[in-house]
């Protein structure tokens, strides 16, 4: 017999003002390889319409059903109800703006981070549309694809309590995306430059090392590797710039 | 957009710099830990020799000066360190409902790391107070302290909290700078841990022959 199982959501709308947030049980019968995409889904269709929820690729590539399940920010539609107790709670992600009962809004924040950061590719060549795009090593291409595949799905943010105690850290997101441009060789940025933006305490030298970011992305962006990789060249940087500041004077 | 148009922003090298003397005063105590703790555990070879241990660093002067170079280093790393400990209650409050909703091994183990800093900032001021103050260092002061009133629980106490936020404080140190990878991650952890094991060992082992 296939199990019932007892969704716990949290239930809270900010635009009624008769809403008060509060947890509201759902019963569901488990279906083979039932994933948490459809299950909210099936609760919405047979039994509460209000219930509010974000989806869109349903594969684990757009990073819109990010959610704290069972204690852990985790992608809904990549969540499997089979690997969980009878027992599951559904919450928001914490540290961004709460739209109603599990929507949040993770854009705003990550177009704020993203301008921060200037995360796109800064270049003095003109753009030609009829040349050949330049050529690159296929090993480079992949080391920038492998921290590319970032769906900013904002899980890393909410697993990480530096991110949560103090809001302006850019968080390990930001860094990752920052470790993917220093790669890029067509980003003509200085270290300098790259210093200016993330070697301050809500940059790099902020991070605490506590590695939740790590063992939490859904996608598996080695993180950790990253993070390590910026303090240190951000710590010699600064003390090359010591040297250099001392040797002038 | 053009490289050459990007924006200054206000930058300094400060936060590096305090970054780095984070890890540097951390690494140079856990050094010292280290030593103290060999030095010590020349009790087991009975008070002899604990007590010409004792007064090589008397009659060198190393035992006062050290011991004051050493308090400045260890007020340093707090001073240091506190600019990552939360002491407002809204940043209390969301650090530890983050700890307990993702219930996470590291970040648990970031909270026994500032507690136990501030176990030892406490204890290490005393114990340092208490033994500058009563120099020479023999044995024999040394057995009469551990045997009088609750010492010995203040002892045990600062103990481990020493070792364990030595044995933390390195992984963090190696997480954050790179020295550990996702790698080795697991492997560090565990060494470290035994590090920690070995360090509880040896001291309680010295402070049985001090409380016997
Ligand atoms: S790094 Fe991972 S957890 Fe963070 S936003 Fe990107 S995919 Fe999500
Ligand atoms: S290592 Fe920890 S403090 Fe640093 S970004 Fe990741 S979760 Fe946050
Ligand atoms: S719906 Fe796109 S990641 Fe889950």
């Amino acid at each position: 017999m296939s199990r019932i199982l007892e969704i716990n959501i949290f239930r809270y709308n900010p635009e009624d003002p008769a809403s008060v947030p509060r947890m509201q049980t759902y019963y569901l019968e488990e279906t083979p390889n039932l994933n948490l995409f459809i299950a909210l889904n099936r609760l919405k269709e047979e039994q509460d319409p209000s219930l509010m929820f974000d989806f869109c690729c349903r594969a684990a590539i757009c990073g819109a059903c990010a959610m704290v399940i069972n204690g852990k920010p985790q992608l809904a539609c990549k969540t499997k109800t089979k690997d969980f107790p009878n027992q599951i709670n559904l919450m928001p992600l914490p540290g961004f703006k709460l739209i109603g009962d599990l929507c949040v809004d993770t854009g705003s924040w990550f177009r704020i981070m993203n301008e921060k950061l200037e995360a796109w590719v800064h270049t003095n060549k003109e753009f030609d549309p009829e040349a050949e795009e330049e050529r690159m090593e296929n090993s480079l291409a992949e080391q920038i694809y492998e921290l590319d595949r970032c769906i900013e799905c904002g899980c890393c943010i909410a697993a990480c309590a530096t991110a949560q105690m103090r809001s302006g850290f850019l968080g390990a997101v930001a860094l990752n995306r920052i470790a993917r441009f220093i790669l890029d060789p067509r980003d003509k940025r200085s270290e300098q430059q790259y210093f200016e933006i993330i070697g301050t305490d809500q940059g790099i030298f902020g991070c605490m090392g506590l590695l939740a970011c790590e063992d939490i992305c859904p996608k598996n962006i080695p993180l950790q590797d990253q993070l390590g990789y910026l303090r240190k060249k951000m710590g010699v940087l600064a003390v090359k710039n010591y040297l250099f500041w001392k040797k002038r004077s | 957009m053009r490289a050459t148009n990007v924006r200054k922003i206000n930058f300094s090298n400060t936060v590096a710099y305090l970054d780095l003397s984070q890890a540097i005063t951390g690494i140079f105590l856990c050094l010292f830990m280290l030593t103290h703790t060999l030095l010590v555990f020349s009790i087991i070879f009975g008070e002899k020799c604990f007590n010409k241990v004792a007064l090589f660093f008397e009659s060198t002067g190393l035992a006062w000066s050290s011991g004051i170079f050493l308090t400045i280093i260890f007020l340093f790393h707090f001073l240091l360190t506190a600019r990552k400990i939360p002491f407002s209650f809204t940043e209390q409050a969301k650090f530890w409902s983050q700890a307990k909703m993702i219930n996470h091994q590291d970040t648990w183990l970031w909270l026994v790391q500032v507690l136990t800093g501030i176990v030892i900032l406490l204890f290490g001021s005393i114990h340092i107070w208490v033994i500058l103050n009563d120099l020479p260092i023999t044995a024999l002061k040394s057995k009469h302290l551990m045997q009088k009133g609750g010492w010995v629980y203040f002892y045990v106490l600062f103990l481990f909290s020493v070792a364990f936020h030595l044995g933390l404080g390195l992984y963090r140190i190696g997480v954050k700078w790179g020295f550990i990878t996702s790698q080795n991650r697991l492997k560090s952890k565990k060494y470290l841990f035994i590090l920690v094991g070995t360090l509880i060992m040896i001291d309680s082992i010295s402070l049985l022959f001090f409380y016997f």
